[in-house]
């Protein structure tokens, strides 16, 4: 196996050109897992721990700009005000050791169906950098995930970066795991909220081929929002969303999943958990909502 | 004074070293040592039609490639046994059909994770390298995969052994059939327990290095039964025994797994090091501690029972299907003991115990923690619930009239136990113990609580499980005791140690019985250069076994040093005391250098009558200023020289342990989560030696005992791949998920041991998952039958359960009778 150490972005690129089949490592706690159980065995390791410029986040137009090695860590510790949902699904992940290491672009790179990062990502709109000797690329998050494991990176392309809209309304993010922490997750989901527009985003993860969009669920909610006038009526703190709309949702979320049965649990168990993810988090960004309209007040 | 050691609580003198990580264990030896790594079969079921290592011999750093045939070859041309099967460690009757499997595989390989090929190179990097260019041609053979495929026996693991059935057997007293036939209510439960393994945080490891000068073997191996594995190597290398030491560093965890011996891997390295002259080294990688050591709890069983009006316990069957998997190098063990702790603190007035162990292809079965005792103590717990449900009776009620009572022991079941022993209970006070429990948890005011819950939408349940556990088991400890010159004491005994505190709990015992303090003494285990006789770590035996060796030996030692510090002071040893490490004449105020006292350390010197002094202190004992008796020789002639003793306990039977836990847990409404809110444990292990010690084994079982229940478990597919083969996928619990342990202790003494003492080590971990089945029975309003629990099951259970398809409990705790929730539970048909 060979093992390639860049130290400059410009040969990781060049080094991905000439060995497409290499395996970009980064915190190794994705890929490391695989070889050390035998289920990968790449003709040769990427190794991305030497390029510096790979773990900066900065603005980027009106994106942040999230570098594909910045850890889970600092997306907690730096990030949580801007990209709370990214944040919440961030603290999920593995142990204090694990975000430590563990990348955001790892996690896109592995391209699991069950990333924490994915629903959150989908939410907000997201937009991946990818590059490559022939050039840079930049295409919306919802067109990354191909398959199970397999993303919309070609062979020669490493993902150069992930630019994140920075949050304008409530975003929600919350997972079902067998154990507490440390789990991968059986399903987990991702809303954000900004009533003001009157826009639902809503995002599925761990039950289906690809984490995905929601937007069945998403329209009803949205029409629901303006239909009610609770977008014009924004800010009132006074408004409780009717038990049968977060009920709806519910439903429709789980409608959206295309889960399967498997060691961590079954497609039934998945798509009743959605349910009630999708409810939980809906009133708690809602209530966050209202609560930021109390403050107003 | 000297505090008297034995009872207190002390801090474990290990774990200032072990926790900042000065722990020495298997992988921290052996630094230049060569590497190997294993080529082990991806098949369940194959034959080994050809193995082709061409593409690996160019590969730089390769020493060596071993097969099957490598080891014929040798066995051929030396006298080593490598190519016969391993032992089969415990041979018993009704084992008819025993099997064990080869160093590495011969023909067929029977699991996923079967060594077929040895690689040996210059580090563990290299050697999977060359793995990786081994090919081994397989003829695919169908796999029996899980307990029903080997009932049903379509299929077989091994061709000669029909219905995969390695061992049919009964045992009975009375007429249980016809006692259920004749009561006036029966009851009938069909339950399972999953697979679980030991999962300790340091796997296996092998590191040998052969001395060609001195001609003598020295192995290191992250093992529970160091002098069994030396006496396996040298019977299996043909290596004198005398040349063979066999040493167990720091142990990172065992909980039975490393009781199995010897490994393939702890013949294979030894090997490989004396033929190839060079230190030899190998670690387990998790992957192969998932798939090629051993895994344990997975059983289907049927329980029938008879019993009044009352609850009692007319007549009892109990029906083990035990998945024993590829071989069965530790013979019955755990389906024995299973089908005999099933009883538990309870009576029956007729108890038929049968089990068939079974042959599939997986990882082999062998005891891990509890050792069979989980799954019986689960089944006779789910039939007291479901006998107190049928009858509408409190849960404590129906155990309480089943108990033996106090003065009813020792209380014989007419039973044979794990040990060829009678299953005979030594001592135990189970209503005290229940009645504790019910105080610590709260049992009788929990309806109120639970209403109150129920009433904000919460659900919550309440569960109790009690068991009796055999400890101790024989045959033999020893231990030897020796004061040196300085004073300090040094104690040795032979079996292992991997974190429970066997230095600190023997160093509070010998202290105790020798006067000293309890600092200067240091306890070796695990050292066959130390200690050659010993038989192992497992059944929660160090303390009742080594514990009393090293009390009987330590009192020799004290005998001794009284007679010689009697001739010294020149008074009767019978007034004479040792405290703080110094003989005294009983009640004269201590004057140190006074003719009424004399250090230990001296007389340690005055033991050893010596030509040569080599300090200042020896002297003392040379010949011209030990004076005496020009007639006697120096040492008496039944005498020996030195302040040391060794001494072995070794006792007539087990002693039996019991407990009870009780749980309080909360099940979300929606998702099914399962959260742990109380959970109470009352214990009784005779005489506690030091209580911190208990504790913690008590925590670290319950912790254990909590995987079991509610995140561990074996995934196989149906062609034998384990699919959840990593700490990803097999959950264990976590601090955060290991509730908080309240503990109350009974100390009834064992009458079978000088200590009075019973074992602990087990003990957290027996009745869990009967508590969490019973608390989670009690929240949901119907009876959980299988073990373990995932949130996605109780989903599932519920859906069925509200589709009719589950009957539901009579009684729940804070349900007020008149819901609408009496059906009648599935009364036996016969």
């Amino acid at each position: 196996m060979e093992f390639l150490a860049p130290t400059t972005w410009q040969d990781a690129l060049a080094a991905k050109a000439e060995y497409p089949d290499a395996v970009p490592v980064a915190g190794g706690t994705d890929v490391m897992v695989g070889i050390n159980s035998g289920r990968l065995r790449p003709s040769a390791l990427l190794d991305l721990g030497r390029v510096t410029d790979l773990t900066d986040w900065g603005l980027d137009g009106g994106y942040l700009r999230l570098g594909a090695a910045v850890p889970y860590r600092r997306i907690i510790e730096e990030l949580k005000d801007k990209a709370p949902g990214l944040g919440m699904a961030a603290r999920t992940v593995g142990s204090p050791q694990i975000r430590n290491r563990g990348t955001i672009g790892g996690n896109l790179g592995t391209g699991s169906p069950a990333g924490d990062c994915h629903p959150p990502l989908l939410v907000c709109d997201a937009v991946i950098e990818l590059a490559s000797v022939r050039g840079v690329r930049r295409i919306p998050v919802t067109e990354f995930f191909l398959g199970p494991k397999r993303t919309a990176v070609a062979p020669d392309e490493l993902i150069a970066a992930v630019l994140v809209p920075p949050a304008d309304g409530p975003q929600q993010f919350a997972k079902v795991g067998t154990r507490n922490a440390m789990v991968i997750a059986v399903c987990s989901f991702a809303l954000a909220l900004t009533p003001e527009r009157g826009w639902v985003r809503a995002a599925i993860g761990s039950a289906g081929p690809v984490p995905t969009r929601a937007y069945t669920a998403e329209q009803f909610l949205t029409e629901a929002l303006q239909q009610d006038g609770f977008a014009s009526r924004s800010g009132r703190g006074d408004v409780a969303l009717p038990e049968s709309v977060v009920r709806r949702f519910g439903e429709l979320v789980a409608a959206a999943a295309s889960p399967i049965d498997d060691v961590r649990g079954t497609a039934a168990y998945r798509r009743h958990a959605l349910s009630v993810l999708a409810q939980r988090t809906l009133r708690w960004a809602w209530e966050s909502y209202r609560g930021r309209g109390d403050r107003c007040t | 004074m000297t505090t008297r050691m034995i009872g207190e609580p002390i801090p474990r003198r290990e774990d200032p070293r072990l926790v900042t990580g000065q722990g020495r264990y298997l992988d921290d030896l052996g630094a230049g040592a060569l590497q190997v790594a294993f080529v082990r079969s991806p098949h369940a079921h194959a034959r080994i039609v050809d193995i082709d290592v061409t593409d690996a011999l160019d590969v730089d750093g390769l020493v060596a490639i071993y097969t099957y045939e490598d080891l014929a070859a040798a066995d051929e041309a030396g006298s080593s046994h490598l190519s016969e099967p391993l032992p089969l460690l415990i041979p018993h009757p009704d084992l008819t059909h025993p099997r064990t499997a080869y160093p590495l595989a011969r023909d067929e390989v029977n699991h996923v994770g079967e060594p077929v090929v040895m690689v040996v190179a210059t580090d563990r990097y290299v050697a999977e390298d060359v793995c990786d260019r081994i090919r081994v041609n397989y003829e695919v053979l169908p796999a029996v995969v899980g307990l029903d495929a080997a009932i049903e026996a379509t299929h077989l693991v091994h061709p000669d052994i029909p219905g995969n059935i390695g061992a049919h057997m009964v045992q009975e007293r009375g007429d249980a059939r016809a006692a259920i036939a004749a009561a006036p209510h029966r009851l009938e439960l069909d339950l399972e327990i999953e697979r679980s393994a030991s999962m300790p945080m340091e796997g296996r490891g092998v590191y040998a290095r052969w001395d060609a000068d001195d001609r003598t073997l020295r192995v290191y191996t992250s093992t529970q039964a160091a002098t069994s594995v030396r006496a396996a190597i040298a019977a299996k290398l043909a290596v004198p025994i005398d040349r063979v030491e066999v040493i167990a560093p720091d142990v990172g965890g065992g909980f039975g797994v490393k009781v199995v011996h010897p490994w393939p891997e702890e013949v294979l390295i030894p090997w490989a090091a004396m033929r190839l002259g060079r230190e030899v080294k190998w670690t387990e990688d998790r992957r192969e501690h998932f798939i090629s050591s051993a895994h344990e709890r997975g059983q289907k069983q049927k329980v029938r029972v008879g019993f009044d009006d009352d609850g009692r316990l007319l007549g009892m069957e109990f029906q083990v299907w035990h998945d024993h998997g590829a071989y069965t190098p530790y013979g019955l063990i755990v389906p024995i003991i299973t089908t005999t702790q099933v009883l538990g603190p309870y009576k029956p007035g007729a108890y038929r115990g049968e089990f068939w162990s079974l042959y599939t292809n997986t990882v082999i079965v062998t005891p891990y923690r509890g050792a069979g005792r989980p799954q019986g103590c689960f089944a006779m717990e789910r039939t007291m619930d479901a006998i107190a449900d049928y009858l509408g009776l409190d849960r404590t009620v129906v155990r309480e009239r089943n108990f033996i009572q106090p003065e009813e022991m020792p209380y014989d079941h007419g039973l044979v136990f794990q040990d060829g022993r009678g299953l005979v209970y030594d001592s135990g006070n189970y209503p005290a113990l229940l009645d504790k429990l019910k105080a610590l948890v709260g049992w009788d005011s929990f309806a109120e609580y639970a209403e109150q819950a129920r009433a904000e939408g919460r659900r919550v349940g309440i569960g109790l499980a009690c068991y009796v556990e055999g400890t101790g088991v024989g045959p033999y400890e020893g231990a030897h005791v020796r004061v040196e010159t300085t004073g300090e004491v040094v104690v040795a005994t032979g079996l292992t140690t991997q974190g429970q505190g066997h230095q600190t709990m023997l160093a509070q015992i010998v202290a105790d019985e020798l006067g000293v303090p309890v600092e200067r003494v240091t306890v070796t285990t695990g050292d066959t250069r130390r200690f050659k006789y010993a038989v192992g770590t497992f059944a929660s035996r160090t303390a009742v076994m080594s514990g009393n060796a090293a009390a009987l030996a330590a009192r020799k030692v004290r005998a001794k040093a009284l007679r010689i510090a009697s001739e010294a002071l020149e008074v009767d040893p019978s007034d004479l005391e040792i405290v703080d490490g110094v003989v005294r004449v009983r009640g004269v105020p201590s004057s140190p250098g006074a003719k009424t006292e004399i250090p230990l350390s001296t007389v340690a010197v005055l033991s050893n009558p010596l030509r040569y002094a080599f300090d200042a202190e020896a002297a003392r004992a040379t010949q011209f200023a030990v004076g005496g008796s020009s007639e006697e020789p120096p040492v008496a002639e039944d005498d020996e020289p030195g302040l040391e003793a060794v001494d072995y306990y070794s006792p007539p039977r087990s002693t039996f342990a019991a407990g009870m836990h009780a749980a309080i847990v909360e099940t979300d409404p929606e998702t099914a989560e399962i959260k742990v809110l109380r959970y109470c444990v009352v214990h009784d292990c005779g005489n506690l030696i030091n209580p911190r010690i208990v504790e913690g084994q008590i925590h670290g079982g319950v912790a254990q005992g909590v995987g079991g229940a509610l995140y561990e478990r074996m995934v196989y597919d149906s062609a034998g791949q384990l699919l959840n083969a990593s700490f990803m996928d097999f959950l264990m619990p976590y601090a955060s998920e290991v509730p908080t342990v309240e503990t109350d202790h009974l100390q009834t003494p064992s009458p079978l041991n000088p200590l009075g003492v019973k074992g602990a080590g087990e003990a957290g971990v027996i009745p869990a998952a009967a508590v969490f089945a019973s608390a989670i029975s009690d929240a949901e309003g119907f009876a959980i039958t299988r073990m373990p629990i995932s949130p996605s099951e109780l989903f599932e259970l519920r859906e069925r359960f509200a589709a009719g398809e589950i009957p539901p409990l009579r009684s729940r705790s804070g349900h007020i009778s008149g819901e609408g929730r009496f059906v009648r539970a599935k009364e036996d048909s016969r």
